[in-house]
């Protein structure tokens, strides 16, 4: 049922008696008028029900924590529309204003190296260092005489850096951050205004873009960060990056992220059910053949693959 | 009412073959991310297929597109707002209150359920209304808390339950 179809009278009647029932105050009268007045009509009924199973939603998360949450996100402008909309329209007519934090696609139409969904490309830079570059992605290579710079515009990479005979400093640099090489092998990552940099041999030097303090990492540690902010070092599994030979290595990952990786390597939309996003899932997965994945996970779990056309699939509970 | 439903079905893959690459690039140029783009230009198309009332789309349809669009991208932008209060709110707890990761998704989902429904009321309604239901006051403590009447309490909670029904 819509909002546009009860009866406003039924509903400002629904409202009088929860506003009764919610007092603190309902008496056994009250809950037998209640029952009386549902009982009268199946939209009776229904209207009940809904906001009952709403509320009853409402009681079901930590009260300390919801309070503060919502106060909170509301203090920060988040919660008045006027604000909301200046921040769009803004955004909407910034144009290349925007640029300084947010990557625009021109940039990477300009970029030195771009992949395609799907693609991968494998670079040798001028100093002997190998660059992997993921799938749609894009960088600028910009050496020069005093040092080795690589814009990663948007996307995700794989440096191998070499020895420099000049020991020019080996820089990365996303939209957010630097990341500092010391002869050294390491993945760097940067969508949705977040940079992530995993060091699989040696050792990088973190910063983020507006803050003066920098993390470094050595093998086998990853960072996340923003602009103004970096979130603590988490160690990983090395063996867990496989990108750079085609897989995916899920170990007791969640379906939904599963298929939100997947999505990167496929064009078109890959949407996941939420009764079915919180499966774990392990495995090794292609992401050449992301065809080939999907139908491995409809093979090996209750799951079925619904086609509204070929770039629109949406993973389902299989019924 | 088959007929409609069938014409509104036609209408809408008639502008999702017609305009979805477009508005995707268009969402691709505002957020400037391809996965976030594809998913909200996803979800402009099915907000048009569960539009419950036919309405013409007009002879101007992108402009129906990407008002839709801006709408879910405000959405999104809320949520993250959420998201990030939340994540706040966390860091300042003492451990043992602080949710498992499973279920923060749930909570979450429940806190942009209550914004999303409280969003447009004055902001003394949405406290009334939190106290009541979030914290579990009786209307008499809220009336001594907020300092007013117990009829205004009353008031506040009519106007938050017709907004609860108006979108259960």
């Amino acid at each position: 049922m819509n909002s546009s179809m009860i009866n406003p009278q039924i509903l400002g009647e629904a409202a009088d008696w929860l506003v009764q029932l919610h007092s603190g105050t309902a008496t056994a009268a009250d809950h037998q008028a209640i029952a009386q007045w549902r009982s009268r009509s199946a939209e009776h009924a229904q209207a009940w029900q809904r906001v009952e199973v709403l509320l009853g939603d409402f009681r079901g998360v930590p009260a300390n924590l919801a309070m503060q949450t919502l106060q909170r996100a509301s203090r920060k402008e988040g919660l008045s529309r006027r604000q909301t909309l200046t921040r769009l329209g803004l955004l909407f007519i910034a144009g290349p204003l925007g640029m300084a934090t947010q990557h625009l696609p021109w940039e990477q139409w300009t970029a030195d190296q771009r992949t395609a969904v799907g693609e991968q490309k494998n670079l040798q830079l001028p100093d002997g260092s190998q660059l992997l570059l993921n799938t749609d992605s894009a960088v600028n290579i910009a050496f020069n005489p005093q040092e080795r710079r690589v814009l990663l515009l948007n996307g995700e990479m794989l440096i191998s850096s070499a020895k420099d005979p000049g020991a020019r400093p080996f820089i990365v640099e996303t939209p957010q951050g630097t990341a500092h090489a010391q002869g050294t092998r390491f993945c760097v990552r940067t969508e949705n205004a977040t940079s992530q940099v995993s060091v699989l041999e040696g050792q990088v030097v973190v910063t983020p873009q507006l803050l003066r303090e920098s993390t470094t990492l050595s093998a086998g540690e990853r960072q996340r960060f923003r602009l103004d902010r970096a979130e603590a070092a988490q160690r990983f599994d090395l063996n867990t990056v496989a990108w750079d030979k085609g897989m995916l290595l899920a170990n007791n990952m969640r379906l939904d992220e599963l298929l939100s990786e997947l999505c990167r390597y496929r064009p078109g939309v890959l949407r996941c059910h939420p009764d079915v996003a919180g499966l774990r899932v392990s495995g090794a997965f292609s992401l050449r053949d992301t065809d080939a994945s999907l139908r491995l996970l409809s093979d090996t779990l209750p799951l079925n693959i619904s086609r509204m056309t070929q770039y629109w699939l949406t993973v389902e509970p299989r019924v | 009412m088959p007929s409609a439903d069938q014409s509104l079905n036609q209408q809408v893959h008639h502008l999702y073959s017609e305009h979805h690459g477009w508005l995707q690039s268009w969402l691709h140029r505002k957020l400037g991310n391809r996965c976030d783009a594809a998913d909200l230009a996803h979800d402009t198309f099915l907000r048009l297929l569960t539009r419950q009332v036919v309405k013409p789309l007009g002879s101007e349809p992108r402009a129906l597109l990407t008002h839709i669009a801006k709408g879910l991208v405000i959405d999104r932008w809320r949520r993250q707002d959420i998201e990030r209060a939340y994540l706040e709110t966390i860091a300042h707890l003492p451990a043992a209150e602080v949710p498992s990761p499973e279920t923060r998704l749930l909570i979450l989902e429940t806190l942009w359920r209550i914004e999303a429904l409280l969003r447009e009321l004055p902001a003394v309604t949405r406290e009334t209304f939190l106290l009541s239901q979030i914290e579990g006051l009786t209307y008499a403590q809220i009336a001594t808390r907020l300092n007013v009447s117990l009829i205004t309490v009353k008031r506040h909670m009519r106007t938050a339950f017709i907004a609860c029904l108006s979108v259960a």
